[in-house]
């Protein structure tokens, strides 16, 4: 019991020869830390506080035809599409343009074709052309989408206008409908005096009114069964209730009116006929309440009528600082853990110690504990620091718990340790280990989730990311924070099972570098 | 084997009977071998070092010293051979074996960052040392004067510093061996004069020191010496004994007043107890006889009897670095 006691006691006491030794030397290696810590730091805030995440607005020339009648329609809408565009001007010298966004001094010409009514009534699309010379890639697709939107907004821009003349067209109806009226009484004034001469006069204007009733309706009609079609699936759409009945309340009307055309001279009653005037009175207002609802509707939810509301479930308004801060201390504090281990041991079999190790009877358990142990206090230390620091002066928020916050940090460092250590064996030069570590953040950087989401990469390829213990972090640590949850608990353990088969691996591969020849 | 018979001939000497030798030595070594590839390093080494000596282990650089150290201490595996440390194969070192020993390598491994007190109490550490190690720190650094030293980040001590700090580090838990692998190369003669003081202050205190060294002068501070010759241990005794062994025997330098002739020194060579004699001046000869110690008083009365007058008569000590030379050479024709 006493031997075992004494063992126990040594084993603690040889493992805190680690503990000691490896804090003190790297917090006695001031540029080290203020190199590993802060410099990243600092690109990382200075990042944060740089970033836009607005649309770019681009410098935009319009090259037309001089003369075109649609210019002034054209360079309106060019001022009026908001941050999006800053409007360089018209110009019908394409050469000049082109010259200009070669240069650099435009970001985008667009090239409107003459003739457009003529391609139009040709049953042909306008083609309008975007002109770019961008290399990036994102910067290509941002052009891409912002003249996609932005012939959309033309094009909706034109079908409100149609809307609106649609909507005078109907304030004409209403007009005519009115006269309509005044004719039906005037005949029916006629009629019951038994006067049928003047009636049949009526008659024929109430015939002219009902021609241009029936135009005005079937255009509106017209407009509004093309909208109803958008709202389904264009051609061949089931025809709208409300546009059914008017088209009844046209036809009625219509057929109404032939049969009061012919009135006869000298006839001792006109009760047919007043009745046929009623049911024409009838159609008439039916028809009138009709167009009402189609006069009181908005040109813009004619042309638009579906509108798009994003409902975020966080508690929070994330800003972009917010979401990447708590990635950029699971990066950081990877590349901490991991150049720190990269050299743990690289460095002792370097300098001749580990020869030492191999005589003393140390074990390698104990070295292992011992350095894990030092690099996790000192981790743990930075990692308040940072966190202090983001959460104090860049208010990033923390909804979770902070027991959370330090078992996965801890977790996280562990796992980075593991890998720091693996790399460790495997480095001949301390040089090699360092740039292995470079190596590792590199790919974290890439793969891990950091600035691009994995859905965004190829399947196969996805494999390297989570292999990276800062991809699982990451997820975990934005959850945290933002949500105030681990995302999935499941991500977490397998974080930790990565660390303890690093462990597990980095212990036997140790045990054999520290074994004699004897062994 | 000649070092296997020169160490029981010493081992006889001291009046240790043969069945009572294994309990002694604490290191014990036959006819090891190392072989890394077609690369012999070691050959053929047969030597035994008792408890509480210093064994000095002299060769120049590349010998095999450092490779037959980590034979001892369990690093490499012989090709063939046997060695027994303590009584035990390294291969068979327990930690409270290991706890015994203590190593001192070639070249400086603490850590430069870390001030002379903390490299030693991680040293200690590594050795599970626990309890009086305050107390125990302080003698050694106070033993290796370095006490006043002792705030110093080891980066910024001198070399000699970074040295007697190693020894300390070696010794902190107390070990019965030490191996020291080349201690005092790069010291300056006045800090090796006060290394090999150390030694014989531990081996006073009962500490077995294998020693290895470049520097041959080095042999006289050790009770017992190996030297290495193309990986092969071409002699194998006291210091004392390997001179004679170099020259054949003591050397004394007889100085007359007039000139020797010829005719007196062939009178010389024909005295019983001289080996060879040669002629360093016109007055002066070299006399190599058995034992310097009878052999004056005898060539005074030489010099009497056939009306030689002596000027001077003294046993000569050639230096070590001479000594090593004869001893090369003379391998080298018997190999």
């Amino acid at each position: 019991m006493r031997k075992l006691l004494t063992e126990a006691y040594r084993f603690i006491i040889r493992t805190s020869a680690f503990i000691g030794k490896e804090t003190i030397e790297v917090l006695r290696q001031t540029p080290l830390i203020l190199t590993l810590v802060l410099g990243p730091f600092l690109i990382m805030l200075l990042f944060g506080i740089g970033y836009r995440n607005e649309a770019r607005p681009l410098r935009t020339m319009i090259v037309m035809q001089d003369g075109d009648p649609y210019q002034q329609q054209v360079e309106s809408m060019a001022t009026s599409l908001g941050q999006g565009v800053i409007y360089q001007g018209t110009t019908s010298d394409r050469e000049s343009a082109m010259q200009a966004l070669r240069q650099g001094s435009l970001d985008m010409v667009v090239v409107i074709p003459p003739d457009i009514p003529k391609t139009l009534r040709g049953n042909q699309q306008v083609a309008v052309q975007f002109y770019h010379n961008e290399m990036d890639p994102s910067q290509v697709s941002y052009i891409g989408y912002f003249g996609s939107t932005y012939i959309d907004e033309i094009n909706r821009r034109i079908v409100r206008t149609y809307a609106e003349q649609g909507q005078e067209n109907a304030s004409t109806l209403e007009q005519r409908l009115e006269n309509a009226h005044q004719r039906v009484d005037a005949m029916r004034q006629a009629l019951e005096a038994g006067n049928a001469a003047a009636a049949q006069d009526e008659q024929v204007q109430l015939d002219g009114e009902i021609d241009a009733i029936s135009l005005l309706v079937g255009g509106s009609l017209g407009l509004m069964s093309s909208l109803d079609g958008q709202m389904v699936d264009g051609e061949g759409a089931p025809v709208s209730t409300e546009n059914q009945a008017t088209r009844d309340y046209l036809t009625q009307l219509q057929e109404h009116n032939q049969e009061v055309s012919s009135i006869q001279a000298g006839k001792a009653s006109y009760q047919s006929e007043l009745e046929k005037l009623d049911q024409l009175d009838s159609d008439l207002s039916n028809l009138e309440a009709q167009l009402e609802d189609f006069q009181d509707v908005e040109p813009g939810v004619l042309v638009a009528p579906l509108r798009s509301e994003t409902v975020n479930l966080q508690a929070i308004n994330i800003r972009p600082v917010d979401f990447y801060a708590p990635a950029a201390v699971v990066l950081l504090l990877q590349h901490l853990a991991i150049t720190f281990s990269a050299l743990a041991i690289v460095r002792e079999e370097r300098s001749g110690s580990m020869e030492l190790f191999r005589i003393s009877p140390l074990s390698s358990l104990e070295a292992l504990l011992g350095k894990y142990l030092s690099y996790l206090l000192v981790g743990a230390a930075l990692a308040a620091v940072i966190t202090a620091t983001i959460v104090l002066a860049i208010k990033v928020p923390m909804l979770g718990t902070w027991v959370n916050y330090a078992l996965l940090v801890l977790t996280l460092l562990f796992t980075a340790l593991g890998t720091g250590f693996l790399l460790s064996l495997f480095a001949r030069t301390e040089l090699q280990a360092v740039q292995y570590a470079m190596f590792i953040l590199l790919g974290s950087v890439f793969f891990s989730g950091f600035f691009l989401d994995l859905r965004y990469l190829w399947e196969p390829v996805r494999a390297i990311s989570w292999m990276l213990p800062a991809t699982y972090a990451i997820r975990l640590m934005q959850s945290l924070m933002l949500r105030g949850d681990l995302v999935d608990i499941r991500l977490y353990a397998t974080l930790l099972g990565i660390g303890v088969l690093l462990f597990i691996l980095v212990w036997f591969m140790l045990r054999r570098r520290m074994q004699s020849e004897w062994s | 084997m000649i070092e296997t018979a020169l160490v029981h001939e010493k081992i006889d000497q001291n009046s240790i009977r043969a069945d009572q030798a294994a309990a002694v030595h604490t290191i014990q070594v036959r006819n090891l071998r190392k072989q890394f590839g077609d690369q012999v390093v070691v050959d053929d080494v047969s030597f035994y070092v008792p408890h509480g000596t210093v064994f000095g282990f002299i060769g120049p650089s590349g010998c095999g010293k450092t490779t037959t150290v980590r034979m001892l201490t369990g690093i490499y595996h012989p090709t063939s051979g046997e060695v027994e440390i303590l009584g035990k194969k390294p291969g068979k070192f327990s930690r409270q074996d290991r706890e015994k020993i203590g190593y001192m390598p070639q070249q400086f491994v603490l850590y430069p960052d870390l001030s002379v007190w903390e490299n030693l109490s991680f040293a200690a550490s590594v050795y599970g040392v626990g309890f009086r190690r305050s107390q125990r720190m302080q003698e050694l650094l106070e033993f290796v004067e370095l006490w006043d030293h002792r705030h110093k980040k080891v980066g910024q001590i001198s070399g000699g510093m970074q040295r007697r700090l190693s020894l300390a580090a070696t010794l902190v838990h107390e070990p019965e061996l030490m191996f020291l692998d080349e201690p005092t190369t790069g010291l300056d003669p006045v800090l090796r004069q006060k290394f090999w003081q150390h030694f014989h202050d531990l081996k006073e205190s009962g500490i077995t020191l294998f020693v290895t060294t470049q520097y041959v002068s080095d042999a006289a501070y050790c009770d017992l010496v190996g030297v290495m010759v193309d990986s092969r241990l071409a002699a194998l005794d006291s210091p004392e004994e390997l001179r004679r062994q170099a020259f054949g025997g003591d050397l004394v330098m007889l100085r007359s007043i007039e000139r020797i002739n010829y005719d007196r020194i062939q009178a010389l060579n024909q005295l019983p107890f001289v080996r060879q004699t040669g002629r360093v001046g016109e007055n002066e000869v070299r006399i190599t006889v058995d034992e310097a110690a009878t052999a004056i008083p005898e060539l005074v009365e030489w010099s009497k009897n056939t009306g030689t007058e002596i000027e001077s008569i003294q046993e000569f000590l050639p230096a070590y670095d001479d000594v090593f030379v004869a001893l090369i050479n003379k391998e080298s024709k018997r190999a």
